[in-house]
């Protein structure tokens, strides 16, 4: 009999060969078997089964790109720091690793994590739960670049641009960042993810670490820093990756006056083990695993029901505790039960769980 | 309203004409794959109203589209919002790291 993972790769090899104008086969140098969402530019989701670790590793960390991937020389890279500054500074990839190292452990989600489990449907990547990882990101204090540069007082925002650039009339990717987040001391320039240099994929040589905020904020191949006293009014700010104010009806139109800049991420668990629908072991006790993020709050608390929710038990959490970050939790139940989506409260966040602002997932096994 | 409705007929049942949904994959192949592969827009289900928005910012965005028409319909005729969910393949391993 097929494994669920066996059967996987012989669909999915099937589909590729049903899918491939000259795609050529599904092979991403340095990651393990990933879901591809796309391979051209690659979108790779991380299967929830890797997150049995706190650092995910970067051979396992979910891709998510707009363009295609520029290839950088480390060489001839520059990150210029300009517009409404005194000391305008174009700095080389050894001026960076000249300036004091700081080191910060963050999650990172993509905004559009869990949108396949959307009714109706909408567009874009169908990310099942697996658009999210954690990583140690080693590099330089955006506060220390920023007075490096001598920012002004009118500076409101951070413009960022990377060395990918749009196909045909394909905007551009720049992201804006106010001030206040820019000289959050855990906000850098990250040239090390999880002790080796940022790979390729994942921005080569530097890219933005935004911790606790949505993914595209996170610029890779970062090259330039525009101080300004206005946002960008491209496409990938002033109209992507903005979410209603309110909550709207689903699959109703909400009026671009409407929506607001995503910035910190909502507070969101998953399920990793069991897979939803899988077969448990008559008698073997259910150990239940998963992660739990709270953006720009540390998660405190996971609780699992089995009973559809009368009954809230702590699962036990990984011991690192830090805002930004992930942390795994474990629940060890009994045979048989229905198991809800565990609920937990980040710092600022109790009362979530009254205040209905969960999504709630339920994974169910066969026994 | 009844010619409406007539009309409607008409068309899903032009929608469902083979030639067309030919026609329309290979102006997906022409008109799309230059800028980003085809499994960004085969993984999603969506609805005629949104193939329409994403066509119109494609376009905008420089996809030389040429036959709109049939290109919207073989998006609905596959990849529809009243069309099952295939599972997404998975890549070789390609990690340099033992485990």
């Amino acid at each position: 009999m097929f494994s669920r993972r066996k059967w996987m790769k012989v669909l999915g090899a099937g589909m590729s060969a049903l899918d491939g104008w000259g795609q050529g086969p599904l092979r991403f140098p340095g990651k393990r078997p990933m879901l591809v969402q796309n391979d051209f530019p690659e979108d790779l989701e991380t299967p929830v089964e890797y997150f049995d670790t706190w650092i995910t590793p970067n051979d396992a960390f979910f891709v998510r790109q707009h363009l295609p991937r520029p290839k950088v020389d480390a060489g001839s890279w520059r990150l210029k720091v300009g517009g409404m500054v005194s000391n305008p500074l174009t700095l080389t990839l050894d001026d960076l690793k000249k300036m004091p190292p700081v080191k910060v452990p963050a999650t990172l989600e993509c905004a559009g994590n869990g949108r396949a489990n959307y009714r109706p449907k909408v567009p874009g990547l169908q990310w099942s739960k697996g658009a999210i990882g954690n990583a140690e990101w080693r590099g330089v204090r955006m506060a220390d670049l920023l007075k490096r540069a001598g920012a002004g007082a009118g500076a409101k925002y951070g413009n960022f641009n990377g060395a990918d650039n749009g196909v045909a009339k394909t905007p551009d990717f720049i992201r804006s960042i106010p001030m206040r987040k820019l000289m959050h001391e855990a906000t850098i320039v990250a040239l090390e993810m999880n002790g080796a240099p940022l790979p390729e994929i994942h921005g080569f040589p530097a890219r933005l670490v935004v911790p606790g905020w949505d993914g595209a904020s996170w610029v890779k191949w970062v090259t330039e820093m525009d101080l300004s006293d206005e946002p960008s009014k491209g496409f990938f700010f002033a109209t992507a990756y903005r979410y209603p104010k309110y909550s709207p009806v689903p699959g109703s139109a909400v009026k671009p006056e409407d929506m607001e800049v995503l910035e910190g991420m909502a507070v969101v668990s998953y399920f990793a083990r069991p897979v939803h629908g899988s077969a448990a072991k008559k008698g073997s006790p259910l150990r239940l695993q998963g992660v739990a993020y709270a953006g720009e709050n540390r998660v405190s608390r996971v609780e699992v029901s089995t009973d559809g929710g009368s009954k809230w038990i702590d699962a036990k959490l990984s011991p690192q505790n830090y805002p930004f970050a992930w942390r795994l939790f474990t629940f060890v139940g009994r045979r048989g039960y229905r198991v809800s989506h565990p609920l937990f409260e980040g710092h600022g966040f109790s009362g979530a769980r009254a205040a209905g602002g969960m999504p709630v997932e339920s994974v169910r096994v066969h026994v | 309203m009844k010619w409406l409705l007539g009309l409607g007929f008409a068309l899903s049942l032009a929608a469902a004409d083979p030639a067309v949904l030919e026609k329309g994959k290979a102006e997906e192949k022409r008109a799309c794959v230059a800028c980003h592969g085809t499994r960004i827009v085969h993984v999603q289900r969506l609805s005629r109203a949104q193939w329409e928005r994403e066509l119109t910012k494609m376009a905008g965005w420089g996809a030389p589209i040429r036959d709109r028409e049939a290109l919207l319909e073989y998006l609905l005729a596959n990849y529809g919002d009243d069309k099952p969910v295939a599972p997404l393949p998975r890549s070789e391993d390609a990690s340099n790291s033992k485990r």
